[in-house]
């Protein structure tokens, strides 16, 4: 088979995911967060907390807008780039997916327009009241996605009869060994996300001029649950990786750069893996230090790549995007507790920082989006070659769609993201600069 | 006729796998006619953008807003219903469809959030947002042609066929700014209104050449539905449909010629006029292919998933669809008045 159309496939179904992913992250996050922001105005009465609101709820409707969007693309695409897969799974995947786009719709046609564009038409808790059905609706259809996006990896609660899934029991299916850890996960790089793109705007901000109430508390809080959440990564890291390791064994040892079984497991911090001599080069390896997160079979021996005869995932990239989410997750932890230490005393009033910190925050705006994204492709690539964890090959179910076709697809999606995404970023800086002006939906009739 | 179909497939006409497919398949009828029309003028709307005076397309895009939160749900909610209702069916069906489909989706994309941006961006940017708005119903309009003149087909792919699904995608830009025409011949007045019957009497010829093209291919390129068209039963069917749609086209036509004499309380007609046609026209392709998802290879009851799957995709239909009818009830509630300035 050629490998091109598998190729091409693989790259534009992991790009419109992680697409969807960053910017139903952000939304989801800042959905809570701008929650948060409106209890605080309730509880406090002042007028900062509503000003944060006020501010941020602009980039929680671009992002979500972006969500919504980059929703569609992603469902064409499982249809028409794997049209096997759903003849395989459709049991399980069609009440998840019409759970997903459900969720979205009674969010977005029962409470979004009251949140946006209703303020001053219903009583403040009416309002506050639709932010939270919002910040709900948000965290189901983000649920609803992760559980497929878990069941794929580890298959519970149905079983292959001729050639299909079908459902022994659903609440196995919905509960499946790595939802759990992949919902931690996903909540606290969304909050990363959500909290380091405040950090920075707010630094950016102060490094122009004094900041106001609001911009204060926003940072306050987006720090606060920075230094929760970078925290909390560890122990839920460690979780997901031992699930990895005992349901996705050949995943687990392609991120450890781990060749051949029986070897004694160190850590490999950093190295290059070459699929050629089957070892990684440069490596810089921690002794003694990999076992846990490795598969082992019944004799409690490591399991390495070369037990799974070629049907493993492509080492260098699984190896390379988990370093990349560790050390982007290792940069967090840092800085938001140097942070906070560093204002701790000032009450986390980022005027008491030093320039260059707030410069070093500024730069920082966009690591937890990085996250997000470089755990997506570290989770899809981690499953090639497979659609469906050691079931349904990737090759089995791909399409007869032409080369040709399949790249200007992949360019044309590719544009559109790079567009969308830097009509964001100056969204984003235009408003650091001259604050939001509140927009309402012209129109025949109010909104 | 449900007890003969039931009879046919060998099962109780209660039984759940034989209703259960039929409800679904009603309910997915429903939302593709619904998105042909309301998000159909949207996109109209769209194409003709760049016809409009500079000054007047920030008018023009805000004609559309008070609709635009439940115009761009239709699709999201279709592919959504037919991916849980028919998932044997859907990988099949798409898998034939990629290339008009990622334009499609790339079109919708870039619509949605043209709109959304266009109203958050600082004015030197807007016109941008308004050339994306454009593109996107452009490409979202060439790609649903190109769908519907694969399924004419057959999902063939000789070469004579590829041209013929260009020429039908674009017919669909024609029948698509034929529908935003008539919407804004209906909602607007003065100069714009005088414009609108304009263009849509540019656009009806095409919109009539594409379905005679269409509808004549579906009839000769799908032996299955030219000897269901042939039968005695059928043929009278056919035919009925056919004089009613010649009807249609030519009442809108004389309506958009006579602009200025066509009385006010009639500029609603033409709109109307154009979705009974394009309901005939989708109930036609429904008539030929029912029990069919694709001609002649997978009925509807082949193409769900099983029992226990389909009860769960109810429920959530139960749910889904009071909330879906009081929202667009609520919604469309003036889509038909005249714009109020």
């Amino acid at each position: 088979m050629d490998i091109v159309p598998l190729l091409l496939a693989r790259i534009q179904f992991t790009t419109s995911l992680s697409f969807l992913a960053l910017f139903m992250a952000l939304a989801f996050a800042l959905a809570w967060l701008l929650l948060f922001f409106k209890l605080r105005a309730h509880g406090s009465g002042r007028a900062g907390w509503t000003a944060a609101y006020r501010f941020w709820v602009r980039f929680f409707a671009l992002s979500f807008v972006l969500a919504l969007a980059a929703g569609l693309p992603v469902l064409i695409q499982l249809g028409s780039l794997w049209p096997g897969l759903m003849d395989k799974i459709g049991n399980v995947a069609g009440p998840l997916i019409g759970f997903g786009v459900l969720s979205v719709f009674i969010l977005k046609s029962c409470f979004l327009g009251v949140m946006l564009f209703g303020q001053r038409r219903v009583s403040p808790w009416v309002h506050t009241f639709s932010v939270l059905m919002v910040a709900i609706g948000q965290a189901a259809a983000l649920f609803w996605v992760l559980v497929l996006q878990s069941w794929v990896q580890t298959p519970a609660g149905a079983t292959l009869i001729d050639a299909r899934y079908r459902v022994l029991d659903w609440s196995e299916v919905i509960f499946n060994p790595s939802l759990g850890w992949n919902l931690g996960l996903m909540v606290l790089w969304s909050l990363l996300a959500a909290a380091f793109l405040i950090l920075g705007i707010t630094a950016l901000q102060a490094l122009r001029r004094p900041l106001q109430d609001g911009e204060r508390f926003a940072f306050k809080t987006a720090l606060v649950v920075a230094v929760l959440a970078s925290t909390l990564q560890i122990p839920v890291l460690n979780g997901a990786a031992h699930v990895m390791a005992e349901h996705q064994p050949a995943k687990a040892a392609a991120a450890a750069g781990y060749w051949q079984s029986g070897a004694m497991p160190g850590w490999t911090l950093a190295g290059l893996p070459d699929s050629r001599a089957k070892s990684n080069r440069y490596a810089w390896t921690l002794e003694h230090a990999g076992g846990a997160w490795l598969g082992r079979d019944e004799q409690q021996r490591y399991l390495g790549l070369d037990k799974y005869s070629g049907m493993h995932p492509p080492v260098g990239l699984t190896f390379w995007t988990l370093r990349v989410v560790l050390l982007l997750g290792a940069l967090m932890l840092l800085v938001s507790w140097l942070t906070a230490v560093l204002s701790l005393r000032r009450g986390l009033d980022p005027a008491s920082l030093p320039r260059w910190w707030l410069r070093v925050m500024v730069g920082l705006l966009y690591t937890g989006g990085l996250v997000v994204l470089a755990g997506g492709v570290f989770s899809l690539v981690g499953m090639q070659p497979y659609a469906v964890n050691a079931t349904i090959t990737q090759t089995e179910v791909l399409g007869t769609t032409s080369t040709t076709a399949l790249a200007l697809g992949l360019a044309g999606y590719g544009v559109l993201y790079i567009v969308l995404i830097a009509a964001f970023n100056g969204m984003l800086f235009h408003a650091a600069r001259y604050g939001v002006v509140p927009v309402r939906k012209p129109g025949g009739q109010p909104q | 006729m449900i007890a003969m179909l039931a009879a046919s497939l060998g099962v109780n006409a209660n039984d759940p796998t034989f209703w259960i497919p039929l409800v679904f398949m009603g309910l997915l009828f429903l939302l593709i006619a619904g998105g042909v029309v309301l998000d159909g003028f949207d996109i109209g709307v769209g194409i003709l953008l760049p016809f409009a005076p500079a000054g007047e397309r920030e008018r023009l895009m805000g004609q559309l807003s008070p609709w635009r939160d439940a115009n761009e749900f239709w699709p999201l909610l279709g592919i959504g219903l037919f991916a849980a209702a028919f998932p044997l069916a859907w990988g099949v069906v798409f898998g034939r469809l990629y290339g008009p489909l990622a334009l499609m989706a790339l079109g919708m994309m870039l619509r949605s959030v043209s709109f959304e941006f266009r109203i958050r961006a600082r004015a030197e940017i807007k016109p941008r947002w308004v050339f994306g708005f454009w593109l996107g119903s452009l490409a979202t309009a060439l790609g649903q042609g190109v769908i519907l003149g694969c399924i004419a087909t057959g999902y063939q792919t000789e070469a004579g066929y590829g041209w013929f699904t260009v020429v039908i995608g674009l017919c669909v830009v024609a029948a698509y700014v034929l529908l935003g025409a008539t919407w804004l011949f209906m909602r607007t007045d003065g100069d714009l209104q005088r414009r609108a019957a304009r263009w849509g009497r540019h656009a009806i010829r095409w919109t009539a050449v594409g379905m005679v093209a269409a509808s004549v291919m579906l009839g000769l390129a799908n032996a299955g539905i030219f000897y269901k068209w042939s039968q005695p039963g059928g043929l009278l069917v056919v035919v009925g449909v056919w004089v009613v749609m010649l009807m249609c086209f030519s009442c809108a036509e004389l309506l958009l010629a006579r602009v200025s004499s066509t009385e006010r309380s009639h500029q609603w007609l033409p709109f109307v006029l154009c979705i009974v046609l394009y309901w005939l026209m989708l109930a036609g392709l429904a008539y030929s292919l029912f029990p069919y998802l694709i001609l002649d290879d997978m009925t509807l009851w082949d193409g769900t998933a099983s029992v226990e799957s389909m009860q769960l995709v109810l429920s959530a239909a139960v749910v889904g669809v009071p909330v879906f009818l009081i929202f667009n009830l609520w919604a469309y509630r003036s889509v038909f008045g005249k714009e109020r300035r």
